[in-house]
């Protein structure tokens, strides 16, 4: 399981796209979007500024490393 | 476009394996038939006749590479994870098989076999890693 979290199914749900219609704009299979979704997989960075274009926000709006929770913890 | 690219990957891929698998069929089968009508085969026609069997196989490698490298990273990640484990599989069973031969424990083994076998071995990998989705 990834470390970073991401927002991407709620993003998706919001705009009212299944799966394979986000897949489509992103130019990846099905599975790779529900991989990334699931936290199988992050994505390459080149793809992480796509789906943050696609959906008009910044990485680090969508993708959380949470980096910041563990430094808390510590 | 990123997904014409993963798209047409997939039609590339299937545009040549059909081919390549119906000249396969027909480069042994043919070839086999035709070997048996000599009562002694000549050596340079058993070697002609190999060497069409195995070019096809040789070109599938390549379009099988050429697919790892159009398709998307999530597809190429798991397709060479399980291109990776068949390889190691099959390279240990070609080892143990292989002292097994050398110290006379087993009698002589095809070797054209552990063609097939790494292939089974890297469909089966892809597919316990990424479902049936993932095969090409």
């Amino acid at each position: 399981m990834s470390a970073v979290r991401n927002t991407i199914r709620a993003l998706r749900t919001e705009q009212g796209w299944s799966q394979a219609a986000l897949a489509d704009q992103l130019g990846v299979s099905r599975q790779s979007v529900n991989a990334i979704e699931t936290g199988k997989y992050d994505p390459s960075l080149p793809l992480a500024f796509a789906i943050a274009r696609l959906f008009g926000k910044s990485i680090e709006e969508i993708f959380d490393d949470q980096t910041e929770a563990k430094l808390a913890a510590e | 476009m990123a997904q014409q690219t993963f798209k047409s990957a997939k039609k590339r891929y299937w545009r040549a394996f059909i081919p390549i698998m119906v000249l396969y069929l027909i480069a042994t089968l043919a070839g086999s038939a035709f070997l048996l009508t000599f009562e002694v085969e000549p050596t340079w026609l058993q070697a002609t006749i190999a060497l069409a069997c195995s070019l096809p196989m040789i070109f599938f490698l390549y379009v099988q590479i050429r697919y790892f490298l159009e398709t998307d990273e999530y597809d190429r990640l798991i397709q060479l994870k399980g291109f990776a484990i068949g390889a190691a599989i099959t390279v240990s069973a070609i080892f143990l098989l292989g002292f097994l031969q050398m110290f006379h424990v087993i009698d002589r083994i095809e070797v054209f076999w552990f063609g097939p076998a790494f292939f089974v071995a890297y469909g089966l990998s892809t597919y316990a890693i990424g479902g049936r989705q993932c095969l090409p």
